[in-house]
């Protein structure tokens, strides 16, 4: 039954990006100044928000793993960090590409744009470590440890805007702008979501999976029952 | 202290922060190595970026930063290799020491250790970089404590967690560097405004950031050390 | 004068490289189609390493 619901999601993800892309491409008007290079922030903004959010979540995980050792947690903290560095590395990307006709630079460093590499920078180093510590229940702690510290950096990220001067767009509110740029920009924002949701859901199940081969004992060694560590943990 | 009566936090902290410091000067061989890695740092910089004294004097806080940077990485690897080779960790967690304490006292001889680094670069600096202390010798010290301080705390925490995985000395810096780099921003442009004189007023602006990052930092460190060493 | 009839042509021709609704900056479309191409590509490679590593029934007679 989940798995049906997993496969709708992504099929409703798949057709809301092209609709997304529809809008943005075709539907919604060319900015006043920036012309179709306006086009880009339809894909940019919403994928610098899933990153956001999916940085979050790791933060919230991160926490709850190490107030309560379920496996549930730290998978989730996996999945939603891995999750949160692609949509931040295309955001990122995308950003750059948006800045080169707007700007003139490929890349400049401002503080948002710098406290956004940052982050990027600070999550490949979570999942690093991830990969280099064998012992799954001291990765799971240390990595919480890791994401918590880690997203420090996220408010800083959000109020760099107000905080120093700086040549990123100030975050425009929909009053001030066209409402079919509003309009499109909503869509895909719930688009990315959608396949966001999918993204870190699928991710998720990948590391429960790999939990259980983690710490299902071989049979010729004594062990503990399967599907509890060690020391009792359920999986 | 006596048996009856474990080591409050501070008193806990101290005693470890004293062991510390005293293996460290005891084996003066590795303060030295320290030393003179962060000297040949500063060198290398000035060859590097030419003989042009003025572009070396603008940008001489960046490089007395980078420089105490790098040897951080070494003290702060090197911070738990003595309770990893001797397996003493595990002594520690059996005494009746607060593992908040293990954190005060390695954190802040991991401070120490920077501050006293930098304290000696400073008059390199001067002799090589030919910067002036236009706003004082008391501005300097306050950034260099807050800066030693903020580079501390976080990496005695990863250097806790790294030293245990493996590709420890890759895993710190990776770590460490990108949770850095905002107080480290801090600290040069500071340290920069101490050189060439500060006539925008922004000193103050840059501190209340350092010890912002400090306080966040150092209050991380606090609450989530006792997670990273325990079995 | 000369300037009193020169000026508004030249007014006008300055207006007519700014039409209202095109924007400022020209074209870009390179830009923008390289933009929604990195992003569906991403997509798309992320997707399929999620296929190639979705998750396998645990087996208890696998040694690791």
């Amino acid at each position: 039954m989940a798995q049906r619901t997993r496969q709708g999601l992504f099929a409703l993800a798949v057709a809301m990006l092209a609709i997304g892309a529809w809008l943005g491409l075709s539907w919604a008007p060319p900015d006043r100044e920036m012309g179709d290079v306006q086009r880009i922030m339809y894909v940019h903004v919403p994928s610098m928000w899933m990153a956001l959010l999916a940085m979050t979540l790791n933060f919230a995980c991160s926490i709850g793993y190490l107030l309560k050792k379920s496996w549930a947690f730290d998978s989730l903290a996996e999945a939603s960090a891995e999750v949160g560095m692609l949509f931040g590395a295309v955001g990122l990307a995308l950003g750059s590409i948006w800045a080169r006709p707007t700007w003139g630079v490929w890349w400049t460093w401002d503080p948002r744009l710098t406290t956004a590499a940052i982050l990027l920078v600070a999550y490949a180093g979570y999942l690093a470590l991830r990969r280099f510590v064998e012992d799954p229940e001291r990765r799971a702690v240390w990595a919480a440890v890791t994401g918590i510290v880690a997203f420090v950096d996220v408010p800083l990220i959000w109020y760099s805007v107000q905080w120093w001067r700086s040549i990123h767009q100030i975050q425009s509110s929909p009053k001030t702008v066209d409402p079919q740029m509003v309009l499109t920009l909503r869509w895909n924002t719930f688009a990315f979501l959608a396949l966001g949701i999918f993204f870190i859901w699928s991710r998720y199940r990948v590391a429960q999976s790999e939990r259980r081969h983690e710490l299902a004992a071989p049979p010729t060694l004594p062990s503990a029952p399967q599907g509890l560590t060690a020391s009792g943990v359920r999986l | 202290m006596n048996a009856r009566h474990p080591p409050g936090l501070l008193e806990g902290a101290f005693l470890i922060l004293r062991k510390d410091l005293l293996i460290e000067w005891h084996t003066r061989a590795r303060l030295n190595a320290l030393l003179f890695f962060a000297l040949a740092t500063l060198l290398i910089f000035s060859f590097a970026l030419g003989p042009d004294t003025k572009l070396l004097e603008q940008n001489a806080g960046g490089y007395l930063w980078l420089a105490i940077l790098f040897a951080s990485l070494m003290a702060l690897g090197e911070s738990f290799r003595v309770e990893r080779e001797n397996a003493s960790l595990d002594g520690l967690r059996l005494l009746p020491v607060n593992p908040r304490a293990v954190f005060l006292g390695k954190a802040l001889g991991n401070a120490a250790i920077l501050f006293g680094l930098s304290l000696v670069l400073i008059p390199v600096m001067v002799g090589l970089f030919g910067v002036s202390l236009a706003l004082g010798l008391g501005s300097l010290g306050l950034i260099l404590v807050l800066g030693c301080l903020a580079i501390s705390a976080p990496g005695t925490l990863y250097s806790a967690i790294a030293s245990n995985a493996r590709a420890r000395d890759v895993l710190l810096p990776l770590l460490l560097f990108p949770l850095i780099i905002p107080a480290l921003l801090a600290a040069v442009k500071a340290t920069s405004l101490v050189f060439q004189g500060d006539p925008m007023s922004q000193l103050n602006s840059w501190l209340l950031l350092l010890g912002g990052f400090n306080l966040t930092y150092w209050g991380l460190g606090v609450a989530l050390f006792p997670q990273v060493i325990e079995e | 004068m000369m300037l009193d009839r020169v000026l508004p042509l030249l007014i006008e021709q300055l207006a007519a490289q700014y039409p209202v609704g095109a924007g400022r900056i020209q074209g870009g479309w390179g830009y923008v189609w390289a933009s929604y191409g990195i992003t569906w590509g991403a997509f798309a490679v992320y997707s399929l390493s999620l296929w190639l590593r979705r998750a396998h029934p645990p087996m208890p007679e696998e040694h690791q």
